[in-house]
């Protein structure tokens, strides 16, 4: 791996939730020591299904909202002590692209507004072409400027959520699930346009998505998330897992093959309630592997340095 | 195998825009046949006009015929037909959060069906309705009976949509997009438990989907449509192993397979047209590979071949 462009030192984020009069508050830890980085570059996918926490930390990682503790640093600038002055000129650096293109664009702004909003944040002047240059660097025609969101299809409103995130230039940008809302023929365009930016531009990216089979093809290395805490890392996308959890998710995956059918193990058992996690593993409730230690002790993410794994019992 | 569901070469309009052109398809007693394509090209549209709800939406049909049974849904009353969907016609929708009432338990949700439709006894329909749950791998079905759906999961919500669908002992179950707003885990559990249940009964279902992975693992056939019009329909074996339309090629080609090459997932280029805005010819055209001038004038006729059909005047070796 290159030089870590970004580093996440045990981040974790409690959100508390209910509490009135009489009612005590709940709290849940969202995130919970999650420890990562990010090499120059590289793109790494986050995986979990929904409720891991693999959103909160997309935003963490940005600093959109304040962790509850640990740190997070770009370049060796600790951005979670940053003040909001500082913050804003390292946030060129950086950029987001949300999950829904249909509520991340506002409706009364033509694209051109749209476009060139981060640079009229940032101060700067836009140059008339400008626009055009952006439109086109994500293969939209230069005629749609003056258009407005609702004109647009799904994949050609998450083609300006993505110029608009490389507006300023970002060398490092966050992909919260950039294709979750569009069909699957739309998909494959977008992540072919990631992958071209990507090569052209020097971009890193933390791609999250709930869809294993679509970060083992587009992603370096990939995170996988259970309830808040990362399970295991899969240092590249042929590695075997050794989590059962990512083995389950991996087997989830039809391939569109009939002459690959196959009876899949269930999981048995429910997601326990994140505001009131069992002891030990939180995924012992579904495992087809846990023991009596894995409903008492909390298994840490160990083991081989390239490849770690939190589990009593791997694959 | 006669099939329970034959929809032969029908046409739907809504006012004057023609949206679904000359489609057939049949499902037969313990087959499933999926329905795939692009949003916007016409999967729920045709499942309406195959129960008869179009006049919901204020569509109709205006060319071919929907046959149950072997009984004409054009030839029958209104009430006959509501009295059909009841009894014989389960509905799986796409988001089980808005599909259950919120202020009744989960058991007398489902005990209803079977109490309306198959006229068991409380206690009966109770024991059915506990078999079903059980079936569809349900734990601790005596407790779930009794909780209210809030404090259920999308997963499980969704198995008791499931339920209250088979409650009835229907003949035909249309399932709309039954796992999208599901996880992962949980969506190929579902796929397999459906599977499996509509072969021990003696379902027919029809399986709206977007999804070529899920068509491969479960379905028998599969009908691919593209812009209101059949691109091709068949066995799933050959339209896998050969698709002959490139539309279903391409939808195959954008799964993300273990072992892909990067930058081999393209995609198909475009957007589904809409219906006020369909190009000539084939509708296909604009996106597709193969397209000719014969493509972007003369619109494909339907070729019906051993096991199936289709629309292409440049179709792949299939045979």
């Amino acid at each position: 791996m290159t030089a870590p462009m970004v580093k996440i030192d045990a981040l974790s984020k409690r959100f508390q939730s209910g509490g009135g009069l009489f009612a005590k508050p709940r709290t849940m830890m969202a995130v919970r020591e999650v420890t990562l980085s990010i090499g120059k570059g590289e793109v790494l996918g986050v995986v979990g299904e929904s409720g891991c926490g693999k959103s909160t930390l997309a935003r963490l990682v940005l600093r959109l909202i304040e962790p509850t503790s640990g740190r997070v640093t770009i370049d060796g600038t600790d951005i979670t002590a940053l003040s909001a002055g500082a913050l804003r000129r390292i946030r060129r650096r950086m950029a987001m692209v949300f999950q829904d293109p249909y509520s991340s664009l506002d409706p009364r702004y033509s694209l051109a507004d749209v476009l060139a909003e981060p640079l009229r944040l940032q101060g700067e002047v836009i140059a008339p072409a400008r626009v055009d240059e952006m439109l086109a660097s994500v293969g939209l025609p230069a005629a749609l400027a003056a258009s407005h969101p609702h004109q647009l299809s799904g994949g050609q409103r998450q083609r300006v959520g993505i110029a608009r995130a490389l507006a300023l230039k970002p060398d490092f940008v966050v992909l919260d699930e950039p294709t979750a809302s569009l069909d699957v023929s739309i998909q494959a365009q977008i992540i072919a346009l990631l992958a071209d930016l990507r090569d052209r531009l020097g971009l890193t990216y933390l791609f999250i998505s709930h869809d294993l089979g679509l970060v083992r093809y587009f992603c370096d290395r990939i995170v996988v998330m259970y309830l808040g805490s990362v399970v295991e890392v899969l240092p590249d996308t042929r590695t075997a897992p050794r989590h059962p959890y990512t083995r389950a998710l991996m087997d989830s995956n039809f391939a569109p093959d009939p002459a690959r059918r196959r009876v899949i193990e269930m999981l048995t058992g429910e997601v326990p309630s994140p505001f009131a996690l069992p002891p030990g593993c939180a995924f012992a409730t579904r495992c087809p592997r846990a023991s009596d230690r894995c409903r008492r002790d909390t298994p840490a993410l160990g083991g081989d340095a390239a490849h770690p794994v939190a589990c009593f019992h791997p694959l | 195998m006669t099939a329970l569901l034959k929809l032969d070469d029908i046409s739907v309009s809504i006012g004057n825009l023609g949206l679904l052109d000359r489609i057939s398809l049949s499902v037969g007693r313990g087959q499933v046949v999926g329905l795939v394509g692009e949003s916007g090209s016409g999967k729920s549209l045709t499942a309406m006009a195959a129960i008869g709800l179009l006049p919901l939406i204020g569509g109709r049909v205006t060319k071919g015929t929907v046959r149950f049974d072997g009984q004409d849904m054009a030839a029958m009353t209104e009430t006959q037909r509501r009295k059909l969907r009841g009894a014989r016609i389960g509905f799986v929708t796409q988001n089980p959060m808005t599909a259950l009432d919120p202020v009744q338990r989960i058991g007398e949700q489902v005990d209803v069906v079977s109490r309306l439709h198959l006229g068991l006894s409380r206690a009966d329909a109770r024991a059915r309705t506990l078999d079903l749950l059980t079936r569809l791998r349900i734990p601790e079905a005596g407790a779930v009976v009794d909780a209210w759906p809030h404090q259920l999961s999308g997963g499980m919500k969704q198995r008791i949509v499931i339920a209250m669908a088979l409650a009835g002992d229907p003949d035909l179950i249309i399932a709309d997009e039954p796992t999208t707003a599901l996880d992962v885990t949980v969506q190929a559990q579902i796929i397999q438990i459906l599977g499996s249940l509509v072969r021990e009964r003696g379902v027919a279902l029809l399986l709206i989907t977007h999804d070529m992975g899920v068509v491969a693992q479960v379905c028998d056939r599969v009908a691919v449509l593209y812009a209101g019009r059949l691109a091709e329909e068949g066995p799933v074996g050959p339209i896998f192993a050969a698709p002959a339309h490139p539309y279903t090629a391409a939808l195959i080609g954008c799964i993300p397979q273990d072992g892909m090459a990067k930058g081999s997932l393209t995609g198909i280029p475009g957007a589904v047209p809409s219906a006020a805005a369909f190009p000539a010819g084939c509708r296909f055209h604009p996106r597709c590979p193969r397209a000719s001038d014969l493509c972007r004038n003369t619109p494909p006729m339907i070729v019906h071949r051993t096991a199936g059909q289709v629309a292409c005047h440049h179709p792949g070796e299939a045979e």
